[in-house]
This record gives C-alpha cells, structure tokens and sequence, in this order.
C-alpha cells in the first residue's frame, strides 16, 4: 500500500517533521540561501584553483630552498665539473710551487665544499638521448605493426594490453631486473667480447682508456668493464620508454585519415611507401611522442639509480659508470651533509624540473588535437 | 626491364620494412616476456608464506618477511587516497563541466597535464620540504602527500575524460525537468560514467603503488611495524630497493619476492581496468 494513498487527516496531526538538512535551514532563517549549485561550484572551483597552487608551489619551494646554492655559485653551478660535499685539505703550496713545511708539518690550507652539476646534466642528456636512439626506431616500428597488420590478425588487443602493462611495470622492478639480470649480462658476454672487437678499430681507444690529469702530468687507465655504466643505464631507460612511445606513437598513426592511406594504396603504392606516408602525415604527432619519452627518461630515477654506477664525472665512453640528476638525488639527498650541499642538491632538482616541464610541454602541444592525448595524460 | 628491375626492388624493400616492424614488435614481446619472466620465475621460488607473516629479524642470514612494509604500503596508499581521490575527482568535474570558464579551465588543463609529467623525486622533494623539515624528522604523511601529489593529475585527466563521454542529451534532459546543475551533475551525469572514472583511480593506485622515489626522502621506509605516521614508515617498494641493493644474498631474495607481489598487484588492477573498460558504462 502506498503511504500518499492513506487519508491525509494524520498528517495535520502530526508534528513538523525535523529538517533533513537542519544547517541549511538555520542558514536560511539568518537570510543566507546557499544552494547546492552555489555550493558545488566553490567545491569544484576551489579544487581547481589548489591545482595551479600545487605547480606553482612546487616551483617556489624548490626555487626558495636552492637559493643559497644559487647565490653562493651562481652559473658555475651549471658549468663546474667538481662535486665535493665535504670540505677538502690540501698542501699548501708557496709562490715557487713547493710543499711549504711550518714547525716541520706540512702547512694545510681548507678548500671549501664545491659543486657544479655538469657531470649529472651530461650524464643525464647523453643517458637519455642514447635510450631514445635504442627505443624510437623499435616503438614507431612496432606502432606501425600495431596500427596496420595486427588488427587483421586479430591480435592488436592483446599485444596493446601486454604493451601497456610494460609500461605499468613499476621503475623499481625493471631495476631489479637490470642489477641482477642485465648489470651480470653485459659484464660477462657483451663489453667483454665488444672491448676484444673495438679495441682493433682504430680511433676507437677513447671507449677503453680514460684520462687522468694529476698536476701536469696525464695518466692513461683502462675502464674496468663492470657492467654497471652508461650503456646498461641507456638500455634500461630505453626498455622503459618503449611502451610510452609505443601507446602514444599507436594513437597518434591510429588518428591519419583512412583517405589518405587507401589514395596512396590506390596509386599503388607498396606497403612500405604508404606507412611512410603515414609517418610524414602524423611527424609532428610522433614527435610528440618522443618527446614525451624523453621526459620520462630525464625524470627517471630508480632502475637507473641501480645500474647507472653512480659517479660524477665525465667520462666520453658509454662503458663508464656515470650518474644522473635524478641518481644523484637518490643517492645523497637523504644524508646530505651540509645546509649548502642540500640547497645544492635541490637546484639539481630545479633544472630536472624545468628541463622535463620542457620536454612535456613541447609534446603535449605537438600531440594535441589526436586520441593520443589520453594515453599521453598516462 | 629497368622499370620493372626497380619496381621488385620497391617491393623488395617493402617486404624487408615489413619483417622489422613485424621484429621490433616480437622484441617488445620479447623483453616483456625476459622481464616478467624473470621477475616471476625467481620471486616465485622466494616467496613463502611467511614473507606475508614475519617481520625482519634484523639478522641478514634469516631476514624474516616483510609483513611490516605490505601493510605500510596499503596504509600509505590508502592515505594518499584519502586526499588525491576526492580532489582529482572535483577538478575533474571541474574541467568537464565547468569548461566555459575559460580563464581557468584552460590553465588548469594545462597545468594538470603537466604535473603529470613531473620526475616523481622531484615531488619527493617538495614533501621533504613541506612536511619532512617542519616535523623535523622523516615521516608517513610527508610519503602520502607526495603520492597524492602525483594521483591528483592522472585522476583529473581521466574523469574529465570520461565525463566527457556522457552525452549531453543526458545533461539537456535532467535540466529540462528542473534539476538544478549541481544535481544534474552528482545525480546524473557522474553516475552515468562511474565505472569508467572507477577505472581511472584504479589507475592512478596501480601507478602509486609501485612508486620509489617520492617515498625516500618522506616516508624514509623503517624496519618497524608501525601505524603511525608520524613516524619513518615503512613500504614495499624502498624495503625491496634497501634489500636489492645491500649485500646480503638473502635479503635480495626477499627484494624478488617484494617486487612479485608488487607486480601481481599491478596486473590485476590492470586486468580489472580493462575488464571494466571494455564494459560500456554508458547506456545508448
């Protein structure tokens, strides 16, 4: 039976019925009317405005905590080669260049701690830059096969699930990977058998010995082929951009017109001429795609933490250890020693910021306007 | 014949383009299959039930298990959650509904799209400073923060997508019988596309939850069981980077184990998000 069916005489009767929502009656009867309208568009507002707080405090916490480091080095910041956290004795030496000896101990002059992030800025350009050599040709090859064949075999939703989850996979687990399968790989088969290859190609020294310079004099060393370097540090990026690059590179040739393939099939053209076709059609699109790889590879921190060998210094040869802006954070920031040597490392981190906003804003806007954009907020 | 000489060439080339497609994709197979095959093969063989069970022992020949960093983990997404969910879930609404706000809408977009894209250590480091350094020592909600920092994006991104989706006849018709625009949004037009946005905040867990990096320098991981975050917390994913890198071989063997757990994780909420987006969420 339905309760508005029942005769209406009890209802007079009863008592006002409490205010399902008393704070909005009470707001009411002090002359305040604020609808859910009202309500919901400040929420909503709000939450929109705590995202533009949220970027820009991002940038004024870490510009305000690297500003003594700004201040103390100013652009030989950028431009120095030593990182040395602590303080540093050395002989003092006198006008004639000698060890000048006081109360017969050697005098000790203090240098104070010094820092120039040009090692980690090249460490992680070339480490990115040699990942994206390794994974552009396979992943546009790939988006190609992905976007063209593997629809008619029926197979394009499993590889673009299995493609997905690889980029699912957590940096700390392709790290793993990396230490305990690629670090011992590449040490035992590869950099071996590659130094016995190389080393007969003449001009190609440079990749085995490096350069030492002690005063004036430049002692040459062989790199003792760990495993642990720049080149497992580019592999396990570029095996970790892959499947962006792959996802959005799919998007963004999923997107050129079927006109403009079945015109070029209509002239009869090969399968080859009309994907590339395709790929001149959607180039800035698949730039786009690259650069999104790019800033994942700049901001990556933990499989490269693990296998990049972590030592700032420069050294041309990919069989060197080196070390990243984000590997360097990894590695000192929690046990910085100093006040400076932690405002120092939080400007490495401001230029890593600035650099992958770079990268990402340059891709979004050559993506936009394609499906691609989806994949590419992932 | 010269005509005819270059015309199998063409085709020859197109055929040999053909095959390195078709060999760059087996080798993106391929190294998914050397990778997780790897990771299962060996986490396999370490797992044991008392990896789920025990706390460490601190001794590095019987390391014990790590029940202490699953349940950081959970707690530690779930604070995140807390935070990032409903506030990724308002600019969402935000940016799909209020849209014709265009000086903030489209800077909001923007800016949303590019938070998405900052190094998570970077983040880490925003929370050291925010709620690490006040505090005075590492702590579990300088860990959440971060995480919610890097979920607020990628749940704002996908439910002003799928928002989207929902056409606006649904929109016309609830305003059409008088709803207000509050109403027609939380009554009509979010439930009609909830499984979808339910997808995206599974994505934006699965993405947390394996994240390293923020957590180092905010949560700092510890080798206590504990529930307050006030405290260094501990997590899975910094335990399996402490365990990998230092020098015991049986703790690396936990570090496999962590890292399967993780990745089975992982691949479950991904199956259920394609589970769930394969599935229409809109009726037409």
């Amino acid at each position: 039976m339905n309760q508005s069916m029942l005769p209406s005489v009890t209802l007079t009767t009863a008592t006002p019925a409490r205010p399902r929502r008393p704070w909005r009656s009470i707001l009411r009867q002090r002359g305040w009317h604020i609808g859910a309208d009202t309500l919901l568009a400040l929420l909503v507002r709000g939450s929109a405005a705590v995202v533009i707080i949220m970027l820009v405090g991002l940038l004024w916490v870490l510009a305000a905590a690297a500003l003594p480091s700004i201040r103390t080095f100013g652009w030989s910041f950028i431009t120095g080669t030593d990182w040395r956290p602590n303080e540093l004795q050395v002989p003092r030496k006198g006008p004639d260049g000698k060890i000048v000896i006081e109360d017969g101990e050697v005098a000790m002059d203090t240098l104070p701690p010094r820092f120039g992030a040009l090692p980690v800025i090249y460490g992680t350009t070339v480490s990115s830059l040699l990942a994206l050599a390794f994974a552009v040709p396979i992943s546009l090859g790939a988006g190609l096969f992905l976007v063209r064949v593997a629809p008619k075999l029926r197979i394009a939703g499993a590889i673009s699930f299995l493609v997905e989850f690889l980029a699912a996979i957590p940096s700390i687990a392709y790290g793993l990977w990396g230490l305990f399968v690629l670090v011992p790989f590449l040490q035992g088969h590869v950099e071996s058998s590659l130094q016995g290859m190389l080393l007969k190609v003449p001009g190609l020294h440079w990749l085995f010995y490096s350069t030492i310079h002690i005063g004036n004099s430049a002692i040459e060393r062989a790199i003792p082929m760990t495993g642990r370097d720049m080149l497992c540090g580019s592999l396990i990026l570029a095996i970790m951009i892959l499947p962006i690059i792959t996802a959005v590179g799919r998007d963004v040739l999923a997107a050129v017109p079927r006109v403009q393939i079945e015109g070029t099939l209509a002239l009869g053209a090969t399968w080859w001429q009309s994907s590339r076709e395709m790929l001149r059609f959607s180039r800035s699109g698949l730039f786009g795609a690259v650069m999104l790889g790019l800033a994942r590879a700049a901001g990556e921190t933990m499989a490269v933490t693990m296998v990049i060998g972590n030592s700032n210094q420069i050294i041309p040869s990919v069989f060197a250890p080196a070390q990243t802006m984000s590997s360097l954070l990894a590695n000192e920031f929690a046990e910085a020693s100093s006040p400076i040597h932690r405002s120092a490392l939080i400007e490495v981190a401001l230029i890593l910021l600035v650099m992958s906003l770079a990268f990402n804003v340059t891709a979004r806007y050559l993506v936009v306007g394609t499906e691609a954009r989806t994949a590419a907020a992932h | 014949m010269f005509r005819s000489f270059h015309n199998s060439l063409t085709r020859a080339q197109s055929k040999l383009m053909f095959g390195i497609c078709a060999l760059f994709t087996v080798i993106i197979l391929g190294l998914l299959g050397l990778v997780a095959g790897y990771l299962v093969s060996i986490g396999v063989g370490s797992l044991s039930w008392s990896f789920f069970t025990e706390l460490p022992t601190g001794r590095p020949e019987s390391p014990g298990g790590m029940r202490h960093a699953i349940e950081g983990t959970v707690i530690l997404i779930a604070l995140a959650s807390f935070v990032g969910i409903p506030l990724g879930l308002l600019v969402g609404i935000y940016l799909a509904e209020y849209s014709k706000e265009w000086w903030l809408a489209g800077p909001v977009r923007f800016i949303a799209d590019v938070l998405a894209g900052v190094p998570s250590i970077v983040v880490g480091i925003l929370g050291y400073e925010l709620l690490v350094v006040p505090l005075g020592r590492y702590n579990g909600w300088a860990g959440a923060m971060a995480l919610a920092f890097i979920m607020v994006p990628i749940v704002a991104r996908t439910t002003e997508e799928m928002l989207r989706l929902v056409p606006n006849t649904y929109r016309e018709a609830s305003l059409a019988l008088g709803a207000t625009k509050a109403r027609t949004i939380l009554r009509v037009v979010v439930p009609a596309a909830t499984g979808s946005i339910v997808t995206g905040v599974m994505l934006a867990v699965a993405r947390v939850a394996g994240e390293t990096a923020p957590l180092l320098f905010t949560a700092l991981g510890s080798r206590l069981l504990t529930r307050n975050p006030n405290q260094p917390f501990p997590s899975l994913t910094v335990q399996v980077f402490t365990y990998a890198t230092g020098p015991y071989p049986e703790q690396k063997r936990l570090a496999w184990a962590g890292i399967l757990v993780l990745i089975s994780l992982i691949f479950v909420l991904n199956l259920a998000i394609r589970y769930m987006a394969r599935r229409p969420g809109i009726a037409s």
